[in-house]
């Protein structure tokens, strides 16, 4: 018994969610901005999109990637602006924007014929993005390997890890049950770990 | 506990929603497990590694794109005619008649079954024992029913009027925007076409033809307004 306590491994340590700090407005912030920017206040119109141009863009860069984000993002944009207008508060504004974001990023990839990233096929048929090997830093390893990932895992990933959203929110955004969010986001990063490899806490630690 | 089921519940247990014995349970198995152990660092830290990904700075031009396609947008709306921005308007609605419709069809059937199965002639003649077989089944009063649903219908009447009103007020005013291209006999045929159609939606006594007639009246203004179909008679309600 003592033998086991001496040499006892340290563990992973659960921790509870943290969400990235965010720009969130109070609701009742978000009612004056939706009010102004549905009266065309180009003032407001700014101010919602610099509070949500970092999520947006950011969630069409991991979901469709770089070359095509601006272009996803762009779309987002001019559909919430022209949207607000029949917004009505079912949820947080921050909700519908990510669900916004989504649909029109998992959209463009289904357009533009990228099916199989859909999928649980194929994946080993993918090449591995040269970036991984010319950077042996976690954080590029880690987009590197979120490229690879099925859009739908890719969508699930980046809501819940990357953003730090809830079960509960990533549910309402992805149109699912709480319970599929949490078997999805467990296969997706059973996923991330096998394109990652073995070790990845010893080998894939960032030199910064 | 295996190792399958430990792996099944290492993402639940690392974002911390294992409690008390669920949570131990998986604790005493990493600590003698070096295999899952392995995976559950892993597995730490990817997610760690995945919450500390940098954020991503849009370029520049997004907002530039944005506001070049906004405008790109209204020059088009602007293009569209009149009509179809006004119906535009007033197709998200369309549901909620849909709904109406079917609360209606609901509460009708619900009234006429119960009203029915009351006034059930086989009923007046039957036995005694059949008419206490029958009174086994408990008895919700019919005017409790129609009472509950009735307030409902008269709310969604009241908006489909409304939205009906609405969508007639503007289409009245696109019709004066364009009457000065009209002949003097196509005005007065309008005027003339409107004014009875206006009356016999004051004249309908119940819901259901005030309703129809609301729609004959808007019917007739889209075909003016949109098609310049004024007609000279008929269109009647």
């Amino acid at each position: 018994m003592s033998d086991l306590a001496d040499s006892a491994p340290a563990l992973p340590a659960p921790t509870l969610a943290e969400p990235r700090p965010r720009v969130a407005a109070a609701l009742a912030d978000d009612a004056q901005l939706i009010a102004a920017c549905r009266r065309g206040e180009a003032r407001a119109m700014e101010m919602l999109y610099h509070q949500y141009k970092r999520r947006v863009f950011g969630m069409a860069h991991r979901i469709v990637g770089a070359s095509d984000a601006e272009e996803v993002a762009q779309e987002v944009f001019v559909r919430i602006f022209r949207a607000l207008a029949n917004f009505r508060g079912d949820s947080a504004l921050s909700t519908w924007i990510y669900r916004l974001t989504v649909n029109a990023a998992l959209s463009h990839l289904s357009k533009r014929g990228r099916r199989n990233e859909v999928g649980d096929d194929g994946l080993g048929d993918l090449p591995a993005p040269p970036v991984a090997e010319r950077d042996p830093g976690l954080a590029a390893r880690i987009e590197a390997a979120l490229a690879r990932l099925p859009a739908g895992y890719r969508a699930i990933l980046v809501l819940h890890d990357v953003e730090g959203l809830s079960h509960e929110e990533c549910a309402a955004i992805l149109d699912c049950r709480v319970g599929t969010c949490k078997s999805q986001l467990h296969k997706a990063r059973a996923r991330m770990r096998e394109l990652l490899g073995p070790d990845l806490e010893s080998h894939g630690k960032d030199p910064a | 506990m295996t190792c399958e089921h430990v792996q099944k519940r290492l993402t639940a247990y690392l974002d911390g929603e294992l409690d008390g014995d669920r949570g131990s349970v998986v604790r005493g198995h990493l600590r003698a497990c070096a295999t899952c152990r392995q995976i559950a660092s892993d597995e730490a830290a990817l997610r760690d590694g995945l919450r500390q990904l940098p954020p991503v700075d849009p370029p520049a031009s997004l907002w530039a794109g944005v506001q070049a396609r906004l405008a790109e947008a209204e020059v088009a709306d602007a293009k569209r005619p009149a009509w179809r921005r006004a119906l535009a308007r007033w197709a998200p609605l369309a549901p909620r008649y849909a709904l109406g419709g079917l609360v209606a069809a609901a509460a009708v059937t619900a009234i006429w079954w119960r009203t029915h199965r009351d006034a059930d002639p086989e009923q007046a003649t039957a036995t005694p024992s059949q008419v206490l077989a029958a009174d086994t089944t408990p008895a919700v009063p019919a005017t409790a029913l129609a009472v509950d649903i009735s307030a409902d219908l008269a709310a969604e009447s009241d908006r489909i009027t409304a939205t009906y009103a609405e969508t007639a007020a503007e289409l009245l005013a696109l019709a004066s925007e364009r009457r000065h291209e009209w002949a003097p006999d196509e005005q007065q045929a309008f005027d003339a076409q409107v004014a009875a159609l206006r009356s016999a939606i004051d004249d309908a006594s119940a819901e259901r033809p005030r309703h129809r007639a609301w729609r004959s009246l808007i019917r007739y203004l889209q075909n003016a307004v949109v098609r310049d179909q004024i007609a000279l008679a008929g269109g009647a309600p």
